[in-house]
């Protein structure tokens, strides 16, 4: 339905690619993908995909108000146009030699009283046959069906009809005047529809009621009483099913139960202007409002039923925006899936738009989404190419996995290796692993120290306490006031000395044990790992200004060195402690200016009063090992446990992982480690990093427990089966308590008693079932009968000897076509030996046996038993995906 | 039978996130009608799909990555809104939820022997749950450390728990649980926590459009001495209707992330409130202290599905304009969106009125990709990296600089983001549960 000028559109129902917008005149438009349609001058784009070019105009017929598509093959492009005042006029667009056409062409269907004409319908069976719905003009018929084939018109009619209407110029021959029925006398037709089941029936939406006329008894009708009588619409995937509406309401009526709308949908605040059923898709039907820039779908996701059933359909209430700006009008695509063509209110602007179904989607264990949009389903896998790498910074879950499969967490010895293991490229990650390695360090230390002076304590519980904690049992600290390193000049500087901040020292990395004690080991490091600037920090804070000068210079002139360096170099070598020189004024300013921050403490302290060195302390870029350090020698007792808290409580806040340089791996470990698995999920560190806390204390903390239960849980999901046995085994080395009971034992079919449980309960006797057994015995004694009662043991299904006879030879096994790796196959050849059984129909031998058998059987070897042993377990088929 | 002819059937798209490369590959599904839903099971080696066409497909990945159908079945006499996986401990298990007012269990059973050949498997039925008098809107199995327990949601505003005494007999479920929920129930996600300190609890949502009706997301938890599940809380500012909703994996975490699909996508937090842990069984249901931690309108219309990944660090959503969003949070807890997919699986562009942040990047990897279907040209589609690189950077780099955070595309809008807000105690009452008669 069209109200003054606003546009509609039409689609072809035979070109897929060609539609009609009708405004003021109609344009015939083909659309096809952006690229082809050779780049002519008036191709608009659609979408990104699609563009549309115009192929023609018609601007013959004048107050249009209603067009219809004629559906017949031929002719192709012959539309049928209500107008202004009640006359139909059939037109086409583009040349057509057709005959047909030439002859329908022009033809006009006049009513006896001229009206507005609202709406038009060809009959989709008889296609001669076309209902055209008029304004009530008093008693007069409101629904004429004419007959496009008509010849004849009445002269009479004809010569009145030319009076009235002058303007327009009229062949009298192409004038046909009398329809062939009919309908609605005394009412008003706003909007019309063939139905499907029945294309006799012919639906109208009159003045206050819906009425469906049956062409072949037009005396009755069949009515229903209601005010949605606007554009009535058959849903073409149910036929029984009509929308129609009022206002901002859409009814929807099942025609086996006409006497009330089946339902109606929720009220829109604004005026409805059209209502379309989605022709590609059940049960989708679109509306649009005035003055609206979105389409409203509605998803009835249900078949009518046919007898009155209370089941309410299901309506998923929807809405897409195709545009930006306010919508004239829509047009669904005839074939194209849950495609429209929508065309701006103003300026005829159009887009072409597809709407989505309701996408539903998950994510598997392994980081892959899958997503079903319609009936298709998308598997949007993580890609494993190399090169980006090093750009993109990966999720946590993939960290997490490749760090497993690296055996992050793994290395017990150079325990600082594992931030290698974990990539190499995570700071805090590095300073944990590198915490954890001097805590051990410290820790072997300190055992071996007790070894010798035979004593036990609890002093060895120490070094997990974190720096903190040390320093704040800090007794009998030593102030001193040093010289610089290297010339005789007493400096102000106050610096504190005692075992538990040595210990601190160590813990931080700066101070190396053995006879080497100082920072020149630490320095040599740092000079190998060309952290120039860092060196030359540490070289300034232990005193030595001409050492920082010395790894300034080397920074400058080594590979790809900044040269800028040696000017940082010659700055430092113009240090005067005086303190109101110009070099002080000058360094205080620009230190802030430069970017790194090493460089920057370093004139940080240089110009700092002693004790108040707030600008290195609080440089949250430098390294928090390299503060604490820093703070264990200049500041006092009375500072140094008030910056440990404050720094402390900054790292838990922040879940830092540097932090546990001063938690340890204490209870204030935890809740570091805690507010880090909140913000990033990374129980892998987590897991292994509490593992490494002895004391134990820490490990019987729910939140860790919880940790490693989380984790375990993970490479489980990962099918990392062998991973996370490797990882309780290491688990169980370091928490005893974690080892898990034994799963399973066989007991002796005549005596009940377990026949491994005799070898448990004397292990003197050093016999038993070893080969049975996880540990190959060296004493490879044969026990073919229970160890309880002496009576023998089953036999096995394949080779008829009594279990604990070894296998002599498994057929199947070593099979020349197989390439078996010898010493692998030979690893596995004391499974053989390994008693199994099928725990449904409980049938078993000699586990190389039952394997080769299973190759080439699904059945059970036992006569007369059909169970399948091999398929019953869907998990035990599955491989691990860690396996190498 | 309709055709769709915009779907690329092999076409292959990149997206790159900041964390992660993305390859889209289209699967021939051959459901006759719309697929409602899809899950994973525990391992992501098995798939389930259900459909309008009242059936479930079973789908095993190949080591080579190809999805197989290995069973279809009719399941049920209305659409199938969803379908769930029981942990493999249980077995083979799924269970599935329909219009037609029931929910059904369903186990594989080893089948005839050139079943198994052919790459077909045998579901059959244990048991249809027939307590719903209406739409059954959602199913999930309740987290493995409870037992075997399946929990429903119906269009009637009440949501079942049922639980399956004997593992080995999955015929016999007894209904444990009937809550009111009050409201027409869309949807139901179990708090997948299994450390003691959590006691039971899910989050149901309503599709209630209503805004007058209040919060639309309950919160319910399972007090021990009551032996009753009772509401612990309702997200009173989320007032229209709730299409899904997802607790994230908790990985031993001390609080839980729920996410919302409604008008728009959002995230909140709910952290127990320490002080009260160790009263809380006697006292009633844990006080949970409320944040919305992000909300995105990006989907510009209603969302319909959001979804976790094992770790809780990214999430994906699904709406109204046709896409599939991800989003990740940096370190500093700020949520972004790191990825659009039209659901199609092309790329978005800028036509769809939707800001782009794209660009395409003629890679050298390209061509390192082995499912390059058809000859089809693959294009990669990279998004600006959110958090600078860490390279370069020293230790203990915490925060990465304002100006950095702040210049994605996808801004969220984070009300009351600094304001946790408390709810009345009357919220906090537990709503009397009306136990199975």
């Amino acid at each position: 339905i069209m109200s003054g000028s606003k546009p509609d559109i039409l689609w072809s129902p035979h070109h897929p690619d060609h539609y009609v917008i009708c405004d003021s005149e109609l344009g015939l438009y083909r659309i096809g993908p952006v690229g082809s349609s050779e780049t002519k001058a008036g191709t608009l784009p659609l979408s990104e995909e699609t563009a549309a070019t115009l192929l023609a105009i018609n601007s013959d017929t004048p107050y249009m108000k209603c067009v219809a598509w004629y559906p017949k093959h031929e002719p192709e492009c012959l539309l049928a146009v209500g107008q202004a005042n009640g006359r139909v006029v059939l037109t086409s667009l583009g040349q057509s030699h057709n005959s047909t056409c030439k002859e329908l062409v022009g033809k006009e269907f006049v009513p006896k009283h001229a009206r507005q004409c609202n709406t038009l319908a060809w009959n989709p069976v008889d296609s001669n046959l076309l209902a055209a719905g008029l304004d009530k003009h008093r008693a007069d018929f409101s629904v004429l069906i004419w007959d496009i084939s008509s010849k004849f018109s009445s002269e009479a009619s004809v010569a009145s009809e030319k009076i009235r209407l002058s303007s327009v110029d009229l062949d009298s021959s192409s004038v046909v005047t009398k329809p062939l029925y009919e309908l609605g006398q005394n009412d008003a037709c706003l909007s019309l529809c063939w139905l499907l089941r029945d294309p006799k029936l012919l639906l109208a939406g009159m003045h206050r009621n819906l009425a469906i006329f049956d062409l072949r008894n037009t005396s009755q009708k069949t009515f229903v009483n209601t005010k949605a009588i606007q554009g009535v619409t058959v849903d073409p995937h149910f036929p029984d099913r009509v929308a129609s509406f009022f206002e901002g309401q859409v009814a929807i009526w099942d025609l086996r139960k006409f006497e009330k709308p089946v339902l109606t949908l929720t009220e829109q605040p604004k005026p409805l202007t059209k209502v379309a059923w989605c022709p590609t898709r059940n049960g989708l039907l679109a509306t649009l409002t005035r003055d609206s820039n979105i389409i409203r779908l509605y998803d009835m996701q249900h078949t009518p039923t046919p007898i009155g059933d209370e089941t309410e359909p299901t309506i998923i209430e929807r809405s897409v925006q195709p545009c930006e700006s306010q919508i004239g009008s829509f047009a669904w695509h005839p074939s194209s899936q849950n495609r429209m063509v929508v065309v701006s209110a103003a300026n005829r602007v159009m887009t072409d738009f597809t709407v989505f179904e309701r996408i539903s989607l998950a994510w598997s264990s392994t980081t892959s989404l899958m997503w079903a949009c319609g009936r298709h389903l998308y598997d949007c896998v993580e890609d494993g190419a190399e090169g980006v790498e090093s750009v993109i910074e990966k999720d946590i879950a993939t960290k997490m996995r490749q760090r497993a499969q690296s055996r992050y967490g793994h290395d017990t010895v150079q325990v600082w290796r594992n931030h290698l293991l974990a990539g190499g490229n995570d700071p805090q990650l590095k300073s944990l692993w590198y915490d954890l390695f001097y805590i051990l360090l410290s820790h072997m230390k300190q055992c071996a120290e007790d070894m010798e002076l035979k004593l036990q304590g609890n002093k060895q519980s120490v070094v997990y306490s974190g720096i903190k904690n040390i320093v704040k049992t800090s007794s009998g600290t030593k102030e001193s006031r040093r010289c610089w390193n290297g010339s005789d000049r007493q400096t102000d500087l106050p610096r504190y000395d005692s075992e538990e901040r040595c210990l601190a020292l160590r813990l931080c990395g700066w101070m190396s044990r053995g006879p080497d004690i100082g920072v020149e080991v630490f320095l040599r490091s740092l000079e190998q790992d060309r952290e120039w600037e860092r060196a030359a920090a540490v070289a300034l804070f232990n005193l030595d200004i001409r050492r920082a000068i010395q790894i300034l210079n080397k920074g400058a002139t080594a590979e790809k060195g900044d040269l800028n360096l040696n000017v940082v170099a010659m700055a430092l070598s113009g240090y005067t402690d005086e303190k109101s020189s110009l070099w002080r004024e000058m360094c205080s300013s620009l230190r802030l200016q430069l970017k790194n921050p090493y460089l920057c403490v370093m004139f940080a302290f240089l110009t700092s009063e002693p004790g108040a060195y707030d600008g290195v302390l609080y440089e949250s870029s430098v390294a928090v090992r390299d503060r604490v350090a820093f703070a264990c020698m200049f500041l006092s007792d009375a500072q140094l446990p008030r910056y440990m808290d404050k720094l402390t409580n900054e790292m838990k806040e922040a879940g830092n992982l540097e932090g546990i340089l001063l938690t340890g791996l204490s209870k204030d470990g935890v809740d570091l480690m805690e507010s880090h698995v909140d913000r990033t999920g990374d129980v892998q560190t987590a897991s292994f990093c509490m593992l490494k806390g002895s004391p134990g204390e820490v490990l019987k903390d729910p939140r860790v427990q919880c940790w490693i239960e989380n984790y375990r849980n993970l490479l489980d999901a990962w099918r990392f089966w062998h991973k996370r046995a490797e990882f309780d085994i290491y688990r169980g080395k370091l928490d005893p308590s974690s080892k898990p009971l034994a799963q399973v034992f066989v007991s002796c079919n005549f005596c009940g008693k377990s026949i491994s449980y005799s070898c448990s309960a004397m292990p003197h006797q050093g016999r038993g079932f070893s080969q049975y057994g996880v540990s190959g015995s060296p004493t490879k004694s044969k026990v073919t009968s229970c160890p309880g009662c002496r009576k023998p043991l089953p036999r096995c299904a394949l080779c008829l000897m009594n279990m604990g006879t070894p296998v002599s030879n498994c057929p199947g096994t070593g099979k020349s076509d197989e390439k078996v790796d010898l010493t692998r196959e030979n690893k596995l050849a004391q499974f053989n030996n390994w008693f199994t059984w099928c725990h449904n129909c409980r049938h078993g031998g000699h586990a190389g046996h039952m394997l080769s058998w299973f190759r080439d059987h699904t059945e059970c070897p036992v006569s007369a038993c059909t169970c399948k042993c091999m398929q019953l377990d869907t998990t035990g088929n599955l491989v691990p995906s860690d396996s190498s | 039978m309709c055709r769709t002819d915009r779907v690329p059937t092999a076409g292959i798209l990149w997206l790159a996130l900041v964390v992660i490369m993305f390859v889209a590959r289209s699967i021939a599904a051959d459901h006759k009608d719309l697929i409602h839903d899809v899950s994973y099971d525990f391992h992501g080696r098995r798939m389930a799909t259900c459909s309008s066409d009242q059936s479930v497909k079973v789908w095993d990945r190949s080591e080579n990555g190809e999805w197989h159908c290995t069973a279809s079945w009719k399941t049920h006499s209305g659409s199938v809104w969803r379908v769930t996986w029981a942990h493999p401990e249980f077995g083979q298990v799924l269970a599935s939820c329909s219009f037609d007012r029931t929910a059904a269990v369903w186990e594989e059973i080893v089948g005839e022997s050139n079943d198994k050949q052919r790459g077909l498997s045998h579901w059959i039925k244990r048991t249809t749950l027939v307590d719903s008098r209406t739409s059954v809107t959602d199913v999930k199995f309740a987290p493995k450390h409870m037992g075997l327990m399946l929990t429903t949601c119906s269009a009637d505003g009440v949501v079942r728990i049922y639980e399956a005494p004997d593992v080995m007999n999955l015929s016999q479920w007894s209904l444990q649980h009937e809550i009111s929920c009050k409201l027409s129930c869309s949807c139901i996600s179990w708090n997948p926590s299994s450390s003691r300190a959590h006691p039971p609890m899910f989050a149901v949502g309503s599709d209630d459009s209503n805004v007058t009706y209040g919060g639309k997301v309950q919160i319910y938890e399972y007090n021990e001495n009551t032996r009753k599940y009772a509401k612990a809380e309702t997200l009173m500012t989320v007032t229209d209707a709730v299409h899904d909703i997802a607790f994230a994996p908790n990985l031993g975490r001390s609080f839980h992330v729920l996410a919302i699909a409604t008008k728009d996508v959002r995230i909140f937090k709910l952290v127990p409130m320490r002080s009260d842990r160790k009263e809380s069984t006697s006292t009633g249901p844990t006080k949970l202290e409320v944040q919305i931690v992000a909300q995105f309108d990006n989907h510009n219309s209603q969302v319909w599905r959001v979804s976790w990944n094992i770790t809780s660090t990214l999430l994906a959503s699904s709406g109204d304009d046709g896409c599939v969003r991800l989003w990740k949070a940096n370190y500093m807890d700020n949520w972004k969106c790191t990825g659009i997919l039209k659901g199609d699986g092309s790329p978005l562009t800028s036509s769809s009125g939707q800001p782009t942040a794209m660009s395409t990047i003629v890679g050298s990897s390209v061509q390192t990709s082995q499912n390059a279907l058809n000859g089809m040209s693959a294009g990669r589609y990279f998004f600006p990296p959110l958090d600078p690189p860490r390279a370069g950077t020293r230790y203990g780099h915490l925060l990465p600089p304002s100006s950095l955070i702040e210049h994605c595309d996808a801004e969220p809008i984070q009300p009351q983001q600094a304001l946790p807000y408390r709810l009345s105690s009357r919220a906090l009452l537990p709503l009397p549960e009306a136990e199975g008669q």
